[in-house]
Formats: structure tokens, sequence, C-alpha cells
């Protein structure tokens, strides 16, 4: 397989509209302008495309929902709060690739019938801020984007809107609130965004890179692009890579690639050849897997059945020398800061399992802790509004799992044996 | 039709709601914290979780729509260990100070862990920490106790539409704040201490005071302060008023207060409450037995009455003082002291108004339901701050305005500048002009919509106005057109500032002529508790009792045949008038009943002087205030929660007042009055205030069969029984046009603030807290030009005097208005007002006044 989202990234200008225009860009928005709205979600149909946030829903359904709805305005937003530790999988495209997003949003807007699109950048992410307005300046000035795209009298405009630096926002309805200037805080489904979002109008939110395969799936055709990938979860999909291994960075495989071979193939294996100790195949909200568990197809479909999920496929590899209580003590610290307060399980869980997880990691664990970790974790899971506490307890969850003898360790010996 | 089953029980619902929604229905109570009636769903507690068939985890009660087949179960051994677990989560960091907090006994997260426990907690860590605030005048936070179930924020964002509190911080640092920073609004509501489910916000009125079951006993009664009748509930412990409460589903509050409703009721235990009737002897008062007093007062009205006749003597009636008193009070006049001079300060606004529009298109036309606003697709407001003179009138704007309605503002309504949508729809016009505005508005729907034939005197004044239209351009006027063409239900909310214009009764012409073109509700805003039954109860020159004019004679009989007695023949007149036949010696004696007019009548000097020169001057107050100073008798009346009664609201509900506390000092207004009225030969003798409202039901054509029992139970919504009158005039009445450009740097006007009313609020010690003086409010262009910031000191002077107040800068002024209020001692915009009649309305013009404004 080609690249298919990283192309030309290595040309230095490959953010510019003239070399995008070179390599055949915005060729997939005049085609898509010559088909009807439903026969594009069609094609997406059969493209098989799913939503790269981390959930992998069916994009061409998200999309028929809100096709189908008859109020208007319908807004259209990319999620490009790419805050999930461990993933920068975006990243690359909003700044070296920004015009394949901003066909790919054209072409979704006209297929939906959105006049207008949001791109709700992370916060901290300055520079893809200057690249994306610079090239939203570019597709306004040759015509791909305005009140009359191409001739064409197709309307759709397009703004970025920063995020102030909150993990929540990257949740969809969290993102709406803090669209319109509320709280970033998670609204309840139903009503689900594709009927109610952004102003209570219709609202598409999609991932960057979900976005991103729009044009090519136009440009090959559904079925093409069905041929990439594995049966079920189709296309490219980009890997985040960071951590203990020897070339860490983001790698456009097809969906299902094994997860050994992304870490001892291209990746180049653990770093100073030390041994792998355990993985989290799709950023810290998806459960640990242990070395010996890393033979499955990163794809939506596989990984529930290895006990992890694809997440946003932000693979954090850690080696034997990395200490997991510590792992799992800094990533309660991080979804305890960014839980947004709202629900009781998350608010009150989160700082719970922080202080005892410290506590443990700084010498101070008593005996039962880990029972009441486990308390703590049946207490939150399953009960919060949104899936952030939902992550936190099984992050702590898979942790004591699969690395309980670690835990007694520091309960036992009273100390934390990396620490010096 | 949709039906569930909860608990085995089937429940019937006939619109989508929560399950929560639907439980509470058929009676069965799902614990919550974060739900509340008046709130949208939140879903943050989880505590409301359920079981329901066919669905896999628990579901959340109160974010679960209800659908046809539900099988539920809210309570169960899975269920009840999650809510102990939440609960426990809840207490992690709640410091139980459960001894020492004032909520216990009502605390909603006390009840629910004594239900579902759990009674030990595995939490072993430190407990976080939020230093308590103490540095509001009304508000104490403890942050510490907050289960963040972020009511307190919803209800101020959402329902008073304040937005004063916010979340600030993330998860388990979130806390609700500021209350009252400067760069918010607080409206002191209090209306986030009702929803508050724990000890987080508690009000200073009372804390550490009492506990809530150390309560003697809880009247409902209705709020002493403004025309919207509001149910309050007032706790009592030994004999004093220990807080004001709303209840949910009482009263057409439904659960909101205001600030002076929630705070405001410390006057009634003031220190300076009269304490014995004072008679004055060579310039000083002494105080006398009541005994001595009534035949005092009685001895020289019957000299005065023997002398000079009925006509020299004058009485002004309260809109304070319940239907029973004003009842009693008009008929003394007219019985015992044979006269038909019988006003109130109401004609300078509400009853003015009120009149003026009901002889043009009857009786009950103002009679439309407060809640009936939130259905409105296009409100007009004009004349006044609904949220500023009746708050709870003002939410229902705000709610409209969120529903989509368009709210159209002209002039000056800051409480509701910030809810326009469109910015456009707020109608800046020259200074005191809003009567051309109306008119054009008027003549401008007219263009589109004709008249409905209906009414041939209106109908030929409209056309009359078409012919010359007033010469002003409004740019908005077209959009404003077509707004309110399209609008299918359309209310016009008229604040008392119209009425008080040398031309006041063209503005209410054309108010009354949009309400028939436009087929609009109309609301008028009425500043005092029972002004409606004041003018119901006939204490107006040319009204008997059911607002039946005196001159017809069919009317006139009936009453005399009921009261025994001939009604005098002297044409009665209006307040402003008596003020002038009092300075031309035609008057000689005046008997007020709970009305300071020295401060509440523009020129106080000149009311003053008046007053001075009576030949006798009988004041009944609770308090000696400016005019009590002046009388040769004052006697000490019973305040509002020291006695039973009716008050007749804005709406035309009647409503009972109930005593809640007793007073050592005084006696009820009626009985003061029945007292005097006997010794003068006519006798009264009423036992109670309902024997008063049975008579009242008698002889009264609206009031028909009213009684206490149907009034307590909230039934007595107009017309009620009676007959309403529907009377029209064959002629508009019309005065000569004064239009006058004011051209003059500054001029003065009155402000209506929200947390004072004058006389009762001054002293109530908390409102005197939130507000403790008056300022002078200039607009920031208009401060700028003077040099003026904030808080600086300034001399205002008018050709009637000067006054020494701060600066107040107001981003809602926009025009070279300066507004002061008329609440405090001393310093009341009264003080420094002229007036001109308007000639029809006889309301006092209050425009045109010159000020000038120098730092001191």
């Amino acid at each position: 397989m080609g690249k298919i989202l990283l192309k030309n990234i290595e040309n230095s200008n490959s953010a510019d509209i003239n070399e995008y225009l070179k390599i055949g860009g915005y060729k997939s928005l005049i085609k898509a302008f010559e088909m009807q709205p439903k026969d594009i979600i069609g094609e997406i149909r059969e493209s098989g495309l799913r939503g790269r946030g981390g959930a992998g829903f069916p994009t061409a359904m998200k999309w028929s929902f809100a096709f189908a709805d008859t109020k208007f305005p319908k807004y259209l937003i990319c999620n490009a709060d790419e805050g999930e530790p461990g993933t920068f999988k975006d990243r690359p495209i909003l700044e070296k690739n920004p015009h394949l997003l901003i066909e790919g949003m054209v072409i979704s807007g006209y297929a939906i019938g959105a006049e207008h699109g949001y791109v709700y950048l992370r916060g901290e992410y300055p520079y893809a801020k200057e690249v994306l307005n610079k090239a939203i300046a570019q597709a306004y000035e040759k015509n791909y984007l305005g009140d009359n795209i191409l001739g064409e009298n197709i309307k759709f405009h397009l703004t970025v809107y920063q995020g102030a630096g909150a993990y929540i926002c990257g949740e969809e309805t969290a993102l709406i609130e803090s669209l319109e200037g509320k709280r970033g805080q998670p609204r309840s489904k139903p009503p689900f965004p594709v009927n109610v979002g952004a102003w209570a109008m219709p609202t598409i939110i999609n991932n960057v890179e979900t976005l991103s395969n729009i044009p090519y799936i136009i440009s090959v055709g559904g079925a093409g692009y069905s041929k990439i990938g594995a049966r079920e979860c189709t296309g490219p999909k980009l890997y985040s890579v960071s951590g203990c291994v020897e070339k860490p960075g983001v790698y456009e495989l097809p969906m299902g690639t094994i997860l050994r071979d992304i870490i001892f193939n291209y990746a180049g294996g653990i770093k100073s050849g030390k041994k792998l100790k355990a993985v989290f195949p799709g950023g810290i909200s998806t459960p640990v897997l242990p070395a010996d568990n890393i033979d499955c197809p990163m794809d939506f479909i596989s990984m529930p059945r290895f006990g992890s999920m694809l997440g946003s496929g932000a693979v954090i590899v850690m080696d034997e020398s990395v200490c997991m209580v510590k792992v799992a003590y800094r990533a309660l610290k991080f979804f305890e800061h960014e839980s947004c307060g709202k629900c009781t399980p998350c608010r009150e869980g989160t700082d719970w399992l922080r202080k005892i997880l410290e506590r443990i990691e700084c010498g101070k664990g008593r005996e039962g802790d880990i029972e009441l970790l486990s308390e703590v974790v049946d207490i939150m899971y399953g009960r919060c509004f949104c899936p952030l506490g939902d992550s936190a307890a099984g992050l702590v969850m898979s942790m004591i799992k699969h690395f309980r003898n670690e835990f007694e360790e520091h309960i036992r010996d009273k100390k934390c044996k990396n620490q010096k | 039709m949709i039906t569930i089953t909860v608990n085995g029980k089937e429940i019937q619902i006939d619109k989508p709601m929560t399950v929560l929604e639907a439980a509470k229905k058929a009676g069965i109570k799902i614990p919550t914290l974060c739900h509340h009636e008046l709130l949208e769903s939140y879903g943050g507690c989880r505590l409301c979780v359920v079981e329901v068939e066919r669905m896999p985890k628990l579901q959340n009660a109160c974010t679960l729509l209800a659908a046809d087949g539900m099988v539920i179960r809210t309570e169960s051994e899975v269920i009840s260990k999650v809510r102990s677990e939440m609960l426990e989560l809840l207490l992690i960091n709640h410091p139980l100070d459960c001894a020492y907090c004032d909520k216990a006994g009502e605390c909603e997260l006390q009840d629910l862990v004594n239900k579902y426990g759990p009674t030990v907690g595995r939490y072993k860590e430190e407990k976080r920490k939020v230093p308590e605030s103490h540095t509001d005048p009304i508000f104490a936070r403890h942050m510490g106790r907050c289960v963040v179930c972020t009511r307190c924020v919803r209800m101020c964002d959402t329902v008073q539409g304040a937005s004063a509190i916010s979340m600030i911080e993330r998860g388990g640092r979130t806390r609700m704040e500021p209350f009252s920073s400067t760069s918010f609004n607080c409206e002191y509501c209090g209306n986030c201490l009702t929803v508050c489910p724990v000890g987080a916000i508690l009000s200073r009125l009372y804390i550490h005071s009492y506990r809530p079951w150390q309560v003697d006993k809880e009247i409902k009664t209705i709020c002493p302060y403004c025309g919207v009748g509001c149910s309050l509930f007032v706790q009592v412990r030994d004999n004093s008023i220990k807080r004001v409460i709303p209840k949910i589903g009482q009263g057409l509050n439904n659960g909101l207060l205001c600030s002076r409703g929630r705070f405001g009721y410390e006057f009634i235990e003031s220190q300076e409450r009269l304490k014995s009737p004072l008679v004055k002897e060579k310039g000083k008062f002494k105080q006398s037995t009541w005994n001595e007093a009534f035949h005092f007062v009685a001895g020289r009205l019957m000299e005065i009455r023997e002398l000079h006749g009925g006509k020299a003597i004058a009485g002004i009636a309260s809109p304070r003082c319940t239907n029973e008193d004003n009842y009693v009070f008009q008929k003394f006049m007219r019985m015992a002291c044979r006269t038909n001079n019988i006003d109130s300060i109401s004609r300078i606004g509400f009853a003015a108004a009120q009149k003026y529009i009901e002889d043009l298109l009857g009786q009950g036309v103002t009679s439309n339901i407060i809640d009936g606003l939130k259905n409105s697709d296009a409100i007009l407001v004009i004349g006044g701050d609904p949220t500023a003179v009746n708050p709870i009138l003002g939410l229902a704007i705000r709610a409209a305005a969120r529903n989509g309605a368009n709210v159209i503002v002209v002039g000056n309504a800051k409480g509701l500048v910030p809810i326009i949508r469109d910015k456009t729809l707020r109608i800046i016009h020259p200074v005191f002009r809003e009567a051309d505005v109306l008119e054009l508005l008027l003549t401008n729907i007219f263009k589109t919509q004709d008249v409905r034939a209906e009414k041939p005197a209106i109908d030929k004044r409209i056309k009359e106005l078409s012919e010359k239209p007033v010469k002003m351009d409004i740019k908005e006027m077209e959009k404003l057109v077509k707004i309110l063409l399209g609008s299918n239900s359309i209310s016009i909310v008229a604040g008392m500032e119209l009425v008080q214009r040398v031309d006041g009764h063209r503005s209410l012409f054309a108010i009354a002529a949009l309400t028939y073109l436009l087929e609009a509700r109309l609301f008028l805003l009425s500043e005092k508790p029972n002004e409606q039954g004041l003018i119901d109860m006939g204490c107006l020159p040319d009204m008997l009792p059911g607002g039946r004019p005196i001159n017809v004679g069919d009317f006139k009989h009936k009453f005399e045949a009921a009261w025994k007695e001939s009604i005098p023949q002297d044409k009665g007149i209006t307040l402003m008038e008596m003020i002038g036949a009092i300075r031309n010696k035609d008057i000689k004696a005046l008997y007020i009943m709970g009305e300071n007019p020295v401060f509440n009548l523009p020129n106080g000097h000149y009311i003053r002087e008046a007053l001075e020169s009576l030949d006798f001057l009988v004041v009944q107050d609770i308090f000696l205030t400016e005019t009590a100073e002046l009388a040769d008798v004052v006697l000490p009346a019973l305040g509002w929660a020291e006695k039973d009664g009716t008050y007749t609201n804005l709406e035309r509900r009647v409503q009972l007042l109930k005593r809640a506390i007793d007073s050592s000092s005084g006696i009820e207004d009626w009985k003061i009055i029945s007292e005097i009225s006997s010794i003068m030969g006519y006798e009264m003798d009423y036992s109670s205030a309902e024997k008063i409202m049975e008579e009242i039901a008698k002889v009264s054509p609206l009031y028909r069969d009213l009684t206490y029992k149907e009034i307590g139970a909230g039934d007595c919504l107009w017309p009620y029984h009676g007959e309403p009158l529907r009377g029209e005039l064959n002629e508009v009445p019309v005065a000569v046009d004064i239009t006058q450009d004011y051209k003059a740097d500054f001029y003065l006007a009155i402000e209506k603030p929200l947390f004072h009313s004058g006389t009762l609020s001054r002293r109530a010690s908390a409102l005197r807290k939130i507000c403790p003086e008056p300022t002078l409010k200039i607009s920031p262009q208009h401060a700028g030009k003077l040099k003026l910031k904030e808080g600086d000191r300034v001399n205002i002077s008018t050709a009637q005097g000067t006054i020494s107040v701060p600066v107040s800068i107001d981003a809602s002024i926009t025009d070279n208005r300066v507004l002061l209020s008329n609440n405090f001692e001393n310093k009341g915009v009264f003080n420094l007002l002229n007036f001109s009649l308007d000639k029809v309305t006889k309301a006092p013009g209050i425009e045109g006044c010159e000020v000038k404004i120098e730092r001191k």
C-alpha cells in the first residue's frame, strides 16, 4: 500500500496548495460535485470507512442520519482535539497535509448539506493552527471554499476554533459545548449530535483522519478503497508509536496490521535491546496488553478479542525497566486532572484512585490496598457519564490484572525499586 | 399514549418525559441530588439509577426517556448498593460536619445517606479543603460541603437568567463561584439557596440562629413588596420570623422569589416600629392611650365636617394595605366623613393607567396570567424594567426569550437588555418621548392591520392619529412592525414611567389601541402589592367598590341601600388635586392610611408645605415616616405578617394574607377606622377581616360570593363569579399635545431598583446590606464627559434642592438622563423633581427636570 494520508509529506512544502494540486489535490472535490450527495454517502458506505477517533462507528451511517434530518443549518465539525496521551497521528495531517483535510471537509459538507465547518483544534497545537489558517486562506483564494465553490453554487465555509487545553473536549458533546463557548462538559445522549448538535442543529463530528480518507474514497470509489485493510475494517490507518522503541513515529499501514509487526518491524523493536513488558495499543484509555499478547490485528473488530481496543491507534511501548505502578499512578494523575467534574464516580473516583496509587508508588501502600483499588474500580466502572471515568477505571483494572505482583512488591517492600 | 411499568405499577403518560418524571407523576420517588424539577436534566450525581428490563446495565432515570412498554424497578439490592457507593464517593471529601451545619435536618444528602448508607467509609486519605467564604453580605458559602450537583449554577443561568455563578476548576477541584463579584450581576434572588441540596450555600440572615426542626409554625402568606403577589412561607420561632421561603407548586411564583421577597422581611421586627398612639401637643408628640386617640380624632373630624362639610376632608388609602382595610377606609370616608375625596399614591402610576385603559377596553383587560407570558412569541416592553419592578414577572419574560420569543424593549429595561437576542430590537428614543414611539408604532401597524370595528371611539381615534403621524425617525420601525404582525401570541408589558408624563394618556391610548389591534395580552407593572385591590375596593374619588362609577344612579342606590346611608353628592378629587386643594385651604383635614406622600410624591417640599398647612392630619402607619412626623395624630397599625386579609395582584388574583406573628403595639387598620367611625356616629362593627370580606362579597359586583375558603384554595382568578363592567367611552379623552424638545445637558429621572422599594425596604437590614445607599446612575459616555469615576461623590441640584450621592456608571443608560431612586431617607429623587399634571389621567408628569451635577 502506498501512502494515502501522508502522501508527499516528505516534501517540505507539502502544506502549500500548489504542491497539493501538483499531486492531484482537489480532483476528488471536482468529482464529488458531479455526484449527488446521497451517492457520495453510498460510496462511503461501500468503502466500509469507520470513524478513526476511537469508537470505530461506521461513517456512512452517521452521515445518513444527519442527511435525513430536515433541520437547517447543519454543521460539520472536524475533531482535531488530539489529546489522548500517546496520540499524535493527526498532527502530520494538520501540519503537513492540511489541504487533504480541507478537501475531505468540503466533500463531507456537500454530502450532508452543511454549509459551515469547524476544525476544533487542540489548544496545544499552535503550529497546526498557523498552517491550517494559511491553507484555508489559500483554499478561499482558489475558490475551494466560499459561497460559490468552483462556480458550482455550492457553499462551504471553514473556521478553526482552538480549544483551551481540556482533554474532555475531545468527547464530541463536550467539544460542542466548548465550541458554543460553554464549559467543556459532555451532554446526555440521546439526543445525539447528528440531530441535536452545535447550537441544537444537526451536526456531524468526525476525526481528522476520518475526514482525510474521504478524497481517496471518492477518487478510487468505495469498492476500491475497501480492498485496503482488514475485512469489515477497511482502509489505511495511522499508528503513532511511542515509548521504548528504536524508531518512534507515525506509521501509515493497512488497518489490521499485527501489533507485533508494528513494534518490531516498523518501529525497529525495543530500544537498547531490552525486553518488551507491556503495550497500550490505542492510548492510555485502552487496556494494557502484556508482552505475550501482542499478536493481535490492530483494528476495531479484532482488538476486543484480545482484551483491549484499537482506540486512536496510539501504541505506547513499555520495556522491562518500566514500573507499572508508576505508569498507573501517572495515568490516573492525568485522568483526575482532566475529569470535568460533572458526574460523581469520575470526579471522586479518579481522585481516590490517584491518591491510593500515589501512596503505593511512594512506598506508603497498605495491606488491602490492591483490594481497595479493585473495589473503587468496581464502583466507577460502567457508571460514569462519559468514557473518561470508565477509561481510568479500566486502566487500573488491567494493570492489576496483568501486573498484580508489582503492586504487591511495592506494598511489601514499602518502595518502588525503580526509585533511588 | 405511552405506558410504562414502575415497581409493578402501570403509568400512562401523554407526552415525552423521563422515567424519573413519569415515576414522580405516579408518586414514586427516585432519589437524586442533581435533578430539580425547575431545571433541565443533568445526569451528574448518578443516584437515580434504576433497573430496566432488557437493558444490560443500570440506567439513569433522570436522562432516560420513558418508552412504551418499559418495565422498571426503582429499588433493589443492586440499586441500593450502587446508591450507597455513589453516596460513599460524595462523602469522601465532604466535611461530615452535620453537627455544625445549618442544613442538617433538611439536607438531602443527609437524608439519602440515612436511607442508603454507607455507615462507614473506606476512604482513608486526606480530605480536600475548600475555605469557607463569609465575604458576601447575604450568602455564606461552604464549598467543602458542595456535591457539585450544579443546581445553583443552572438555576442562575437558565431560570433566573442572571448568570452570576459558574463552575470553576475541573474534576474534584470543581466549585461554584463567585456570588456577587463585581464582574457578574448577582440579583440576590436567593433561588440558589432553594435548590442547594446541602449546606454549601446558606443565608446569613438565619445562619446559626435556629434549626429547621425548631420552627414553631410555618404560615403561607403573600409577599408585601410588589403587585405580583408571590406566595411566601414564613417560618416563625418564638414570635420572630426566621426565614421566608417559596415552595414549588405553591403560588404563581412556583418556588421562585426575588431579593425583596426573600430577604426583605426584617422591617416587620424593626426597632423603629411605632409603639403607641402619638398625639401632638405644642409641636411635640406625646404618647396617648388608644381610647384618647380615637376620641380625639373622631372629635376633630366631626368638628371640621360640621363646620366646612365633608368636602373639606380627604383620605389617602394605601396599596400596601389589604382589601379589607381599603374597603373599610373608603366606606369610612364616604359614610362617616361624608366625602368622596379618596385616592392613593397609585394615582401616579397603576391606578391612572388601569382606569384609563379599562374605560376604553372594559374591565379585566389587564387580567392576564403572568405565567402565560412564557408562551408569547413577541413581547413589547415599555416604560420600565419588569425584572426590577415585578421581578417574577420579569423572569417569565426571560423564559419567553429563552423559548425563542422576540423581546422588544423601548427605552431602558436594564434586566432585559442582556437577553434581547437581536440587538436591533431595543428602541432608543429621544428622552421622554415614549408616546411618540408608541403612536408611530400604532399608526404603522394600522397601515397593514385594519381596525376591528368593535370599538368605534378607538377606531376613530386611531384614524385621526394616522392622518397626522408623529415625525420621528425610528430606523427599527419597519422590522418591529413585521415582527409584531408576524407573531401569533403578543404580550405588551407597560411600566409606569409611561404614565408619569404630561402626555401620559397618549401612551396609554396607544398601548390600549395596540392591545386591541394586535389582540395582545396587556400587563401593567405594579409596584405595590395591592394596587389592583385598592381600585376594586373603591378607593377612587369616582368609583365605588367593584369599579362601579359613582355617577351612575343604579350603582349608587344599591350601595346606599347596603350601607344604609346616602353617598355624598360632592364630586371627589384625585390625589394631586387634593394637594392643590389643601394649599388653597379648601381641604382642612386629611386622613392618611399607610402612606408616605411627603416622600413618595414628586416635589416633596411642595407636598410637605401643603400638609403642614392642614388644620388636622391623621396618619396611620407602622413607622414614624416623613409624613407621620407632620401629623397631629399618629396611629400605629399592624404590618404585613401581623394581620389577616387579602391582596389582589396585578393579574386580579385575590390571595390570602395570613398572620404569622403577633404585634404587641399596633391594631389592624380596619379596626382603628371602625372605632373612629363608630364614635363619629356611623357604626362599624366587624369582628374580623373575614367578616369584612363577607360584606364585600355581598356588595361588590366583582367579588360576589368570594369566601376566604375559596381564596385560600388559590382559585380566585378573574373574573371570579362577578360581573365585569363593559362600559365604553363614546369619545377618547385627549388633551392638547405638549410635545417639547428637551435639549438640556442632563435630566433627572426615577430609578426603580431591584433591591429596594422605599419605606419598608430601607428598614430591612439585609436589603440595606446588599444596597446600602443610593447612587446616581449615569451613562458611561456622560460620566466620561464629566470626568466622573465610579464612586465619585457628586452634588445633584434642581430647582427643588440638592442631594449628594456617589456616582454609579450604568451602561444600560443610553441618553442624557441621570437616574436616582426614591428609596432612602433624605435622598429620594422625588424631593428633587417637579411635576405638571396630565390633564386626562390626573397623574403627575415627571419629565424635563433639568439637573446640575457637580463633583463634591
